[in-house]
């Protein structure tokens, strides 16, 4: 069998417009839009028009997240917004608690 | 093809009416939903619930299962003759399928006819574990994956693909990592899905990750602490020399400045080494008379400010 070699791309570092935001993710574009006003997927800087909005790392992974949400749970758009909020805490939560273990000396035996 | 029980999947009998499949799918996926659930194996436990799901709460392919017969799980089945005329869109290999691609793949009745549509690839996470050398140097990673597709004559199979994915320095835990195209192949024009790395660091025995700071206990000797010393210490990049003050106490951060990990673009976190006290648990008889002398001629008190704190109080 063939063995490639394949780049990968910094999730990071990608910078999307919301339709390209939508395509990665499997949302269908209105609901994108509709996350987007409800607050709940958040574009890189928000004084911009629609069109030149630009979307990062989280906005994807929100987006992403919604979309498995969405299908697998068949949630409307208010309990999207909601999970994906308690989402995004934990994740904050789950974060510091690791920045907080990693600084906290382990015990001498 | 490998039978599975999609009831069983669902803990629920053959008889079971829509609205028992309905409920079990719930209760089990808000058990076990990778987004939400913390237990471990949720992810795999979730793809068989969901698989067995998509094909139960649909009338149609919930018939078409039932067709199949009953079978052991993970027996070699193959589908009637006739099971195939009547619900397959397209001719299949059934032994190098996967049952759930059948049913994915499955539009009894009125999709037979219809246009043949572009559809996007599917996109596929999986979970990575590199180590702290790892993260710090760049790694190349073998993925195997087996991945539903459509061969030239329109046939579906389940193919493997074996590829070595470069994962350049930089990497840290909860990092994703996205390969365009490497997820499943598009149909009929339709874009080739991605693959997504969800990067995370194993357990270090010196090193604690957070972000791209690295964390290091470092435990010094009483008199170290005191007069101060030169240490060397262990870094991802090499041991370094760090100079100790003297009067360190515990729990002080020394930092060592871009010792960390590198970071993608440019830059590096810093080490952050945590000072730690520790005692000899055996001394001799040398040691303990130096010991014993400090104590008589020492005037330190550490706990002089429990006495104001307390009276303070009062």
């Amino acid at each position: 069998m063939q063995i490639e070699v394949t780049e990968v791309l910094w999730f990071e570092q990608h910078e999307l417009s919301l339709p390209e935001l939508a395509e990665l993710s499997g949302l269908p574009m209105t609901l994108a839009e509709e996350l987007l006003d409800c607050g709940a997927i958040a574009p890189l800087e928000l004084r911009r028009a629609r069109a030149d909005l630009r979307f990062g790392s989280a906005a994807l992974r929100a987006a992403r997240a919604a979309r498995r949400l969405r299908s697998d749970f068949e949630l409307d758009l208010q309990a999207l917004v909601l999970a994906l909020g308690l989402l995004e805490r934990v994740a904050d939560l789950e974060a510091q608690l690791r920045e907080l273990r990693a600084r906290q000396p382990q015990p001498i035996l | 093809m490998k039978y599975k029980d999609y009831y069983a999947s669902l803990g629920l009998e053959r008889s079971a009416s829509e609205e028992d499949v309905k409920k079990a799918y719930r209760r089990l996926a808000r058990k076990y939903h990778p987004d939400v659930s913390k237990e471990t194996g949720a992810e795999e436990k979730f793809k068989e619930i969901a698989e067995a799901y998509q094909t139960l709460k649909d009338p149609e392919k919930r018939a078409a299962y039932d067709q199949l017969g009953s079978h052991a799980p993970g027996q070699d089945f193959q589908p009637p003759p006739d099971w195939r005329q009547q619900y397959s869109e397209s001719p299949f290999s059934a032994e190098d399928l996967d049952l759930s691609d059948l049913f994915a793949h499955l539009h009894a009745g009125a999709g037979r006819s219809g246009a043949r549509r572009s559809r996007p690839g599917q996109d596929f996470e999986i979970a990575v574990a590199i180590t702290i050398e790892q993260a710090f140097q760049g790694t190349q990673l073998d993925l195997d994956l087996n991945m539903p597709e459509y061969d030239a004559a329109g046939r579906l199979h389940r193919t493997p693909h074996a590829f070595k994915a470069r994962i350049p320095k930089g990497a840290t835990d909860g990092q994703r990592l996205r390969l365009p195209g490497k997820g499943g192949k598009g149909l009929n024009g339709g874009r080739d899905g991605d693959l997504y790395l969800n990067i995370s660091l194993r357990p270090h025995p010196l090193y604690r990750a957070t972000g791209h700071d690295l964390y290091l206990d470092l435990p010094l000797a009483p008199w170290e602490a005191v007069l101060g010393t030169a240490v060397e210490v262990p870094t991802p990049g090499g041991v370094v020399r760090l100079k100790v003050p003297p009067g360190t106490q515990a729990g002080r951060h020394l930092r060592l400045p871009n010792r960390g990990l590198p970071k993608p673009k440019e830059g590096q976190g810093d080490l952050y080494a945590i000072v730690q006290i520790v005692v000899p648990s055996v001394i001799g008889d040398a040691e303990r008379d130096l010991y014993q002398k400090l104590s008589t001629d020492s005037g330190f008190d550490p706990r002089a400010h429990f006495a104001t704190e307390a009276g303070h109080a009062n």
